[in-house]
């Protein structure tokens, strides 16, 4: 009776694993098989194979939707974005995390409490920073954005990171005449680099993904970012579906490339992102 | 001793000052470099937080269009979006369902992956490496691949239909209540976050409570019930909190599936601020980024009281 039931249980069990690898690898696997196929494949039916790896979605994909401007200007703005962030979130966490000065709490809770406030809600007055500065439309005004984007939560784990650093090397730095500096660089930023690389990747995911501020701040081609070009170029692959789904699996790749390097950063910066609350 | 200790620190002190004439002692040299360190963030967090933030309240008050100066008009913004905007009440109507299925079906999914993923079945590593991957595409190119899965001729919903109902043809995007439907499916049950945060508690319990519970003749069942959910409480409350947020700001997964329609059927509040802005309607915009804001604020509130959050589970 009891082995009858637990063996039901079970297969309910794999059956329900079934189905959450089934929904998420399903959409992804789809998208990336019909891209081979020629378009009168797709249009007979979803879930036949490509009778031959046909290339003309991409070769169209890589001509109309200029994929190699909208990935260069996507690398240049989610790589650089990442890199200031991670630079002046690492300074400012680490003399959180490692100091005390007047005002350190009241700082800290106001960086973190940021997160109350949904980005969107904060794109009109951004956009008139940006009109202002003269930024519309360029990947300037992107970098800017984005290198602020993931502040919380970078404080957070960076912060959190640099508190699990021993403060007896600091300390023993300091006896032997180490300047604050050399300190910082040469002792304490070596030492957290499980901490730099979990909120590097959470960035880049960000900043490679986000479409909500790329839309209300560029329009030419020239800043256009790789989510934002896709869906404007929507319209233009009415009739070729090979070719919006190789667009789709263009933009996609860089993505799925860093969490198959980076998967267990991956997973827990997204959990970092999550507590923080 | 402590004596001791005290008057070689003032003797090296001493030494220290002949040594170097300095202008700056230790601490305040240190200082400085903690505010240089600290400049950029601040700068940053100045320019593009509190200053929108501000910006954001003040201008909810106002009529402003960029062009003329901005006039204070009281609560006006906020009566037309709560009485004059037949949208808002749409968004209103639709984050309420989404809310309700959030706080329930969507967190006790992921909740049920956490508890299957605890047990170490086989490939359960494997489900929970591609259970993340929806979590690291572009929320625009998922929406755009859901927009595929709805399409009458190449799409996969209307064709596993059709293997059991052979007519089976509905424009899942462009009629009611499908197209809602079809929303709701691009998250419902996708959460991979919330799993791994509350299998992150799940793996904290200590393994003698369940060694007890078994001693005392426990099953299953209620090792489960009794035993795991309720010290989970904090992990499914920050599950839910993280879920309702999402709701409150869900854009792309919608503009790219039902593009809100049909009509306004499935519009959310995003809609009413992005149409605000490109209509130079500021001030009504930032009041429906207040009422966003607000909204985020109550669910802490709320789920906070409820699931009692900020009290310690152990």
């Amino acid at each position: 009776m009891k082995n009858s039931s637990n063996l039901a249980s079970r297969i309910i069990m794999y059956l329900v694993l079934g189905f959450v690898v089934i929904i998420s690898a399903f959409p992804i696997i789809w998208i990336i098989v019909s891209s081979f196929k020629t378009n009168s494949e797709i249009l007979s039916g979803p879930f036949t194979l490509p009778s031959s790896f046909s290339l003309d979605g991409y070769i169209k994909a890589w001509q109309i939707a200029q994929f190699p401007i909208i990935y260069k200007n996507s690398f240049i703005i989610a790589i650089l974005s990442t890199a200031i962030s991670l630079v002046i979130f690492s300074l400012a966490a680490y003399v959180i995390a490692k100091y005390n000065f007047k005002g350190k709490n009241v700082l800290y809770s106001l960086f973190v409490l940021t997160l109350l406030v949904p980005s969107m809600a904060r794109v009109q007055p951004i956009m008139r920073l940006i009109f202002a500065l003269h930024l519309y439309d360029t990947k300037t005004a992107l970098v800017l954005v984005y290198s602020t984007m993931g502040m919380a939560t970078c404080l957070f784990v960076l912060r959190g990171t640099f508190m699990s650093i021993p403060t007896e090397f600091s300390e023993a730095a300091r006896v032997e005449g180490t300047g604050f500096l050399r300190t910082f660089f040469l002792i304490n930023l070596p030492l957290a680099k499980t901490g730099m690389a979990t909120s590097g990747t959470l960035l880049f995911l960000g900043n490679w993904n986000e479409y909500y501020y790329a839309m209300m701040l560029t329009s030419k081609v020239s800043s256009r970012t790789v989510p934002f070009a896709i869906t404007m170029f929507n319209g233009q692959f009415s009739f070729s579906y090979p070719g919006m789904f190789a667009a789709l699996t263009l933009a996609m790749l860089p993505a799925l490339v860093v969490y198959a390097i980076f998967q267990e950063q991956v997973a827990a910066s997204l959990v970092a992102s999550g507590i923080k609350g | 001793m402590v004596r001791a200790v005290g008057d070689l620190k003032i003797k090296l002190a001493t030494v220290q000052n002949k040594m170097k004439p300095p202008t700056l002692t230790y601490k305040q040299k240190n200082l400085i470099w903690i505010w240089i360190f600290l400049l950029p963030t601040v700068v940053s967090f100045l320019a593009f937080y509190l200053w929108p933030i501000i910006t954001l309240f003040y201008s909810s008050f106002t009529k402003w269009d960029g062009a003329n100066p901005q006039v204070f008009i009281g609560f006006k913004n906020y009566i037309t979006l709560f009485f004059n905007t037949p949208a808002f009440k749409v968004a209103m109507k639709n984050l309420a369902l989404w809310v309700g299925l959030a706080a329930t079906v969507h967190v006790a999914f992921s909740t049920l992956i956490a508890l299957y993923l605890y047990r170490k079945p086989f490939g359960g590593r494997f489900v929970r490496i591609i259970y993340m991957v929806p979590n690291i595409i572009a929320p625009a190119a998922w929406g755009m691949i859901y927009y595929f899965f709805y399409q009458q001729d190449i799409g996969i919903v209307n064709t596993v239909i059709r293997w059991f109902i052979p007519d089976y043809a509905v424009p899942w995007l462009y009629q009611s209540p499908n197209a809602m439907i079809a929303v709701i499916l691009t998250w419902i049950f996708y959460g991979v976050v919330g799993s791994l945060i509350v299998l992150g508690d799940l793996m904290a319990i200590p393994p003698e409570l369940h060694e007890a519970a078994r001693i005392d003749g426990a099953s299953d069942w209620q090792i489960t019930t009794r035993i795991n959910l309720p010290l989970c409480r904090i992990s499914i409350g920050t599950n839910m909190l993280l879920s309702i947020n999402a709701r409150i700001i869900m854009y792309e997964l919608i503009l790219f599936t039902t593009k809100g329609g049909p009509q306004t059927d499935t519009w959310s509040l995003p809609f009413i601020l992005t149409g605000a802005i490109r209509n130079n309607q500021f001030g009504f915009a930032n009041t429906v980024g207040v009422v966003m804001f607000l909204l985020g604020v109550a669910a802490l509130l709320i789920i906070n009281k409820v699931m009692r959050t900020s009290e310690s589970v152990y």
